[in-house]
């Protein structure tokens, strides 16, 4: 069921060119370089250390791995890490 | 992102340090409540270094007190505890206030007072009348009234024939316009006599009212009646003033020498010239001197050196004095061409004396050549009305 609605919530993103990452209530990860990641629509910090960064999301554990990370802001929406970013992870 | 750290300022936020197990469950309790967190930094495995805003500072104990972890605060930042510290220091406000007080008080007074346009009424002699009216330095300028100082300057001078008072910023400006007052005219019922007002043969005389006491021939003094308004009856004692009216043509001279010597000094320049730069930044010099100027007389030039070669005014310069020497060498004048000269210049000198409605009858021109001068000697006549009417005493 969950799957038949996924698969139309999909096609119907795809057909209207509409953002899929607000149909299908995705994460959206944006990085700048190596020095700044944006993730958007997350779902809570699991671990935050300079050098690990976890956050749940609707598809699993999104896992940053870097040195000398800071939060540059957290929002209910978004959160921004700043830092010297090597590793991106995604833990389902 | 530099509007979003201005806004920060202004609005003022705290940097605090979170001391606890579970950090991660703070920072998305906060997160979840709508506190704005930013530059969150893992400084320990246990302490968490953040800014926060006020407002969001205060919501954080609810969930410090949930999450049971030790807030502590490390700095304030922003506008409101600048403005906060310095209620604390009293004289500092005080002072600042009594600074603005005082130069607002100092800029309403009037602090200098310009006087354009007088020439005949000194300066001074307009300032004491206005001080009169209490119109000095020192007077605050709202209360002055600038439609007053014009209608009074206007009433106490009548050769003023306009007047401006305008005040700009601590400075008065006062500007008159002087008007050219006509010579005293004598009213037509009034008894005068018509005087020489310079010396002259008589030619003509014309007169309309009064009695001409002098006649064609007359040579006439400078004050001598010539037309008298006192007429008097054969027959009786009886005198009779009248207005004496009339034209008085008079032959006057004009004398006007001008002397020349033949043989002049003039300087000349020999060719030497001695050179020293100067370097300028903005209006400071500095010379470069290289001994003293050898030379007796000379004259300066001052050339400038371009640096680059650019249309703009550089505020350096590099200026080149050169100093020309000068030799006195005796020139020998041509004689017909000095007679012309003095002829020219002393014709000139006459015309400037000439009244406008004299008419010249004869011009005499003599050179003479005495010790090694030429001396040139011009006489011109002229034919000109020499009357003025004086009141009788």
């Amino acid at each position: 069921m969950d799957d038949k609605m996924s698969n139309i919530k999909y096609n119907i993103s795809e057909a209207l060119e509409l953002p899929k990452d607000l149909i299908l209530d995705l994460p959206k990860i944006v990085m700048i370089g190596n020095i700044q990641i944006n993730i958007s629509n997350h779902k809570g910090i699991v671990e935050y250390t300079q050098e690990v960064l976890r956050v749940n999301s609707s598809i699993g554990i999104i896992k940053i791995s870097g040195s000398d990370m800071e939060l540059k802001t957290i929002l209910s929406e978004e959160i921004i890490v700043k830092g010297n970013i090597e590793k991106v992870e995604i833990i389902s | 992102m530099g509007t979003i750290k201005a806004w920060n300022f202004l609005r003022g936020y705290v940097i605090i340090r979170v001391e606890g197990l579970t950090l991660e469950r703070f920072l998305n309790l906060a997160a979840s409540n709508n506190i704005y967190l930013w530059d969150i930094n893992r400084v320990d495995y246990t302490l968490l270094e953040m800014k926060v805003t006020i407002r969001g500072f205060r919501e954080l104990k609810e969930i410090v007190k949930k999450v049971g972890c030790r807030v502590e605060l490390v700095e304030k930042k922003g506008l409101p505890f600048f403005i906060y510290g310095l209620r604390q220091r009293k004289m500092l406000g005080f002072g600042f206030i009594i600074f603005f007080i005082l130069v607002f008080y100092l800029s309403s007074l009037i602090w200098h007072i310009e006087i354009i346009g007088n020439e005949s009424v000194s300066t001074q002699e307009i300032l004491e009348s206005l001080e009169k009216e209490n119109i000095k330095k020192g007077i605050i300028k709202y209360r002055l009234d600038t439609d007053y100082i014009e209608y009074k300057l206007l009433m106490e001078y009548d050769i003023f024939s306009y007047t401006s008072a305008e005040v700009q910023g601590t400075k008065l400006t006062i500007e008159v316009k002087e008007r050219d007052l006509p010579p005293d005219l004598i009213d037509e019922d009034t008894p005068c006599n018509i005087v020489a007002i310079k010396k002259g043969i008589i030619e003509k005389v014309i007169a309309r009212n009064g009695k001409a006491v002098v006649k064609k021939g007359d040579v006439v003094e400078k004050g001598q009646t010539l037309i008298t308004g006192i007429i008097s009856d054969e027959y009786s004692d009886i005198q009779m003033y009248v207005h004496a009216e009339g034209e008085v043509l008079a032959k006057t001279s004009y004398f006007y020498q001008v002397e020349e010597p033949i043989e002049k000094t003039i300087k000349v320049e020999t060719g030497e010239v001695f050179e020293r730069r100067e370097l300028k930044v903005g209006d400071r010099g500095l010379q470069f001197i290289r001994g003293d100027i050898p030379f007796d007389d000379y004259v300066e030039e001052v050339r400038e050196v371009r640096l680059f070669n650019l249309d703009i005014d550089l505020p350096i310069k590099i200026l080149v004095h050169e100093y020309k020497e000068l030799e006195p060498k005796i020139v020998k004048q041509n004689v017909e061409l000095i007679k012309d000269s003095n002829h020219m210049k002393a014709v000139e000198e006459i015309n400037k004396q000439l009244p406008a409605e004299a008419k010249i009858i004869s011009k005499d021109v003599k050179h003479y050549v005495r010790d090694n001068k030429v001396i040139t000697h011009v006489l011109i006549e002229v034919l000109e009305d020499i009357g003025e009417k004086r009141l009788l005493n």
